[in-house]
């Protein structure tokens, strides 16, 4: 055989071969690595097809449901990384065996907004209330600038945040974390590394903090592979989540405003879902009470938060009654009077700075 | 539909090309015409009809042209085709930009047309208008057959980015051609490379130019990365498409022209343009500059048609003022190295670097949205904007893009072609290497393709 005929042939049935195996693969419904719905094949009608969406849609179908489409992915971020030298992929990078995610630089517009709907809700409902402000770094405050990633002035947005809310005392949490705090993969924290933080902020708003020989880690039994798992598409070890378990946290209930239902403080059925960070108090949930049967105190906490809230409140239990969450991304902060009763509770505003430098969501 | 793309990749050229290997000889040209027009109504699905009624038009023109006996009826059908090729491209292309230029000088608010521009309608008109002018000079007969003029025009590999296929360089494969197993071989190789230099180099480079436009803190390293990248992005982005439609005309037996031979390399802005876009070059000689008298004629009107040529070779690429300040930009130095030739005496090195500076700047004017865009990037490059030297993010983006830079600068010149052919020389085993090379750049392009968004051709817009 000529050698012509050989390269030809063997390119063409390599060719016709993954051309195939994409014609024939069934389509899937959902990507666990990347956490997001793929596109089915789009709907052909006169219609969509000289407005050109059927085209669209087809190709997005193409891409989605193109046949081992994460090996692919992977194949393309270990080339990008480690042949290209590309610091980052699709926005992801890696630094002490962490991935994490560039965001720069200070949105500033971001932050009048979030500062904008912060102090709507002061004015309309918090004037009797004692109000604390603190701010979660995100990972790469603690890994970008020592690695010479690029990062927000995370300075000018703490100062910001904090000449913004003069109305709030300010509880800074950056010297009771590290990067070994936060997930490997993930942008959240480790909540069993989260007591020091805990700690910190009860403190300041004098109230007893978290009984720590009390809480015991309990480990998921699936490895937890985090948000930055399916973006970096990198082959990175998955993390192991563990849950802070106690006699008081067993026994608290958690309300929740939009099911109208009682749950607990540790949604054990999301530990199989796609996203086991849900694990703590069921996770994107716009109103919910921690409700303390053991609480010998009258005192009440409202914290305006978002996810980081979540592993971060049942450390806080132990000194109040109850412990309110409001997630201002998923409900109106207009509407929280119909749900919640205003009279004086301390009031936490607990952001991160990844919501803050994106905080067009708050509403 | 991107050649870059995976319903390219791995729906279209797949079926159209086992169905025309499939097919019997009279059948082949038919099922590139109907292949050529369902991949650009893909993309434009209303503009198709133009396309159609260009190809009778000008299938109508040649015939009426060749069959004239008079000289005077000759050239008045060419005057029509050349009208029609204006007018199409005046309409579609520059309606808004005249209109706004007139509404701007006479302060009147003639309303703007707004149409979209026709993907590849520089293309196929100049390919339609040359196919005339060439009829009428004698150069070739006119086609007789519709079918296999409009596989002509149409014929997808080089339908919307080039290169200018003259109906002169097909007219013998319209009627008759073979694939044989070298052409395959030859063709596919092609594709895949130019595949590579579009989405393993072009891409990123792409993006590297996007964060630049993007970023709030600008600084001199970035200006002068961001024109770097551009330069070799432009080069990638194209040169890597017309491989692409040369290997994919070799597949189905045809020989386009090249349109790029290292052009980065050369010494001088004339061996530049000697180099880059060759197609596009060739064709305002062939068909404007000549014309017009080329060289053979007075200092003065030899200065006027080089002028003309270049202006006409900048709108060629967009209807903006930067465009022509592009061109003209060039004429200023062709015209100049023609009467110094003080160029030719310096130093090679000194010869390679005036000619990348020169492409550089000029690449930032042609990429600028507007003139004060292109004014303020030069200012940035040449220190002269209140911006730091550095920045962290600056020197964050040549750290992550400097491998890739370094494999833009040695893919732009012929290293690694003259270290393959050598190879070859030397080595019975390179079929084996091509083999592997062709089969890795197919996989990651589509693992690219898979996983990014950032994909477009710039030549698109032309």
């Amino acid at each position: 055989m000529k050698k012509s005929t050989m390269v030809a042939a063997a390119l063409c049935t390599l060719w016709l071969g993954l051309t195939a195996v994409a014609w024939l693969s069934p389509s899937k419904t959902h990507s666990d690595t990347e956490r997001r719905e793929l596109q089915q094949f789009p709907e052909l009608s006169g219609e969509s097809v000289l407005s050109g969406e059927f085209m669209e849609g087809f190709e997005s179908f193409t891409l989605d449901q193109f046949p081992l489409r994460d090996n692919f992915r992977t194949l393309k971020a270990l080339f990008h990384y480690n042949l290209l030298g590309q610091r980052d992929n699709n926005g992801i990078y890696l630094s002490q065996g962490h991935a994490a995610q560039l965001d720069y630089p200070l949105n500033g517009a971001s932050l009048d907004h979030a500062l904008q709907v912060i102090g709507r809700i002061y004015e309309r409902y918090l004037q009797d209330s004692r109000v604390f402000l603190s701010i979660v770094p995100d990972k790469g405050y603690y890994l970008a600038e020592p690695e010479g990633y690029p990062a927000m002035d995370y300075g000018a947005l703490f100062e910001k945040m904090q000449k913004g809310m003069p109305y709030a005392s300010y509880v800074n949490l950056t010297d009771c974390l590290t990067a070994s705090d936060y997930y490997k993969t993930d942008t959240h924290w480790r909540q069993e590394k989260l007591i020091p933080a805990a700690q910190r902020l009860c403190d300041a708003m004098g109230a007893p903090g978290p009984m720590q020989q009390e809480l015991r880690p309990v480990a998921a039994q699936r490895p937890f592979y985090g948000v930055y798992y399916g973006q970096a598409a990198l082959p990175l070890e998955p993390d192991t989540l563990y849950t802070m378990e106690s006699n008081l946290l067993s026994q608290c209930r958690v309300y929740n405003y939009e099911t109208g239902s009682y749950g607990s403080v540790y949604d054990l059925s999301k530990l199989e879902g796609k996203d086991m960070y849900e694990v703590f108090l069921s996770g994107s949930v716009s109103l919910l009470t921690i409700e303390n049967p053991q609480a010998t105190t009258e005192r009440e906490l409202i914290i305006f938060r978002d996810s980081f809230g979540s592993s971060l409140a049942p450390l806080l239990v132990q000194g109040y009654k109850s412990v309110t969450l409001v997630d201002v991304r998923y409900i109106s902060s207009q509407m929280l009077d119909r749900f919640l009763d205003f009279h004086g509770q301390d009031v936490l505003f607990l952001y991160s700075t990844l919501v803050l430098n994106n905080a067009f969501m708050l509403k | 539909m991107l050649f870059s793309g995976i319903p390219f990749l791995f729906y279209f050229l797949p079926v159209v090309a086992v169905v025309y290997f499939c097919l019997p000889w009279r059948l082949k040209n038919g099922w590139l015409l109907l292949a050529s027009l369902f991949f650009y109504a893909w993309g434009e699905p209303r503009y198709v009809l133009l396309m159609v009624a260009a190809i009778a038009l000008f299938y109508g023109y040649g015939i009426a042209t060749e069959k004239c006996s008079q000289k005077a009826g000759k050239r008045a059908w060419l005057t029509l085709a050349i009208l029609t090729g204006v007018a199409m491209l005046g309409v579609f292309k520059y309606g808004d930009f005249a209109l706004e230029n007139w509404n701007l000088l006479t302060g009147m608010g003639v309303p703007l047309l707004k149409l979209a521009l026709p993907i590849g309608i520089s293309f196929y008109t100049f390919q339609c208008m040359s196919y005339v002018a060439d009829v009428y000079w004698g150069k070739v007969p006119a086609q007789r057959n519709i079918i296999s003029f409009g596989t002509y025009v149409a014929l997808f590999p080089q339908l919307i980015a080039g290169p200018i296929v003259r109906y002169v360089d097909v007219d013998r494969a319209l009627e008759s051609r073979k694939t044989t197993w070298e052409d395959l071989s030859e063709g596919i190789f092609l594709f895949l490379t130019g595949l590579g230099k579009k989405v393993l180099l072009a891409n990123p480079l792409g993006e590297l130019t996007v964060i630049f436009r993007d970023a709030d803190e600008k600084s001199l390293l970035f200006y002068w990365l961001y024109a770097i990248a551009f330069a070799l992005h432009i080069y990638f982005d194209f040169s890597g498409y017309s491989d692409m439609a040369v290997g994919l005309g070799r597949i189905f037996g045809f020989r386009f022209p090249r349109n790029f031979d290292y052009p980065y390399i050369s010494r001088s802005v004339t061996e530049f343009w000697r180099r880059w876009h060759m197609t596009l070059g060739g064709w305002f000689r062939d068909y404007v500059y000549i014309p017009l008298g080329g060289n053979r004629v007075s200092r003065g009107r030899w200065v006027l048609n080089i002028l003309t040529v270049w202006m006409l070779t900048g709108l060629w690429h967009g209807a903006a003022w930067n465009f022509v300040l592009w061109g003209l930009l060039f004429a200023a130095l062709l015209l100049l190295e023609k009467w110094l030739p003080l160029l030719n005496r310096l130093p090679n090195l000194l010869r390679h670097g005036y000619v990348l500076l020169i492409i550089v700047v000029s690449f930032v004017i042609f990429n600028a949205e507007t003139l004060g865009q292109a004014g303020e990037d030069l200012m940035g490059m040449f220190g002269l904007l209140p911006v730091p030297l550095i920045t962290v993010e600056s020197v964050y983006y040549l750290k992550s893009f400097a491998l890739l830079l370094i494999a833009g600068f040695v893919g732009a010149t012929p290293l690694v072609r003259n270290g393959a052919v050598s190879l070859q020389n030397r080595w019975d085993g390179t079929w084996a290497l091509r083999i592997a090379a062709g089969g890795a750049l197919l996989l990651l392009c589509t693992g690219y393709l898979v996983d990014g968004s950032f994909n477009p051709f710039l030549y698109f817009r032309f």
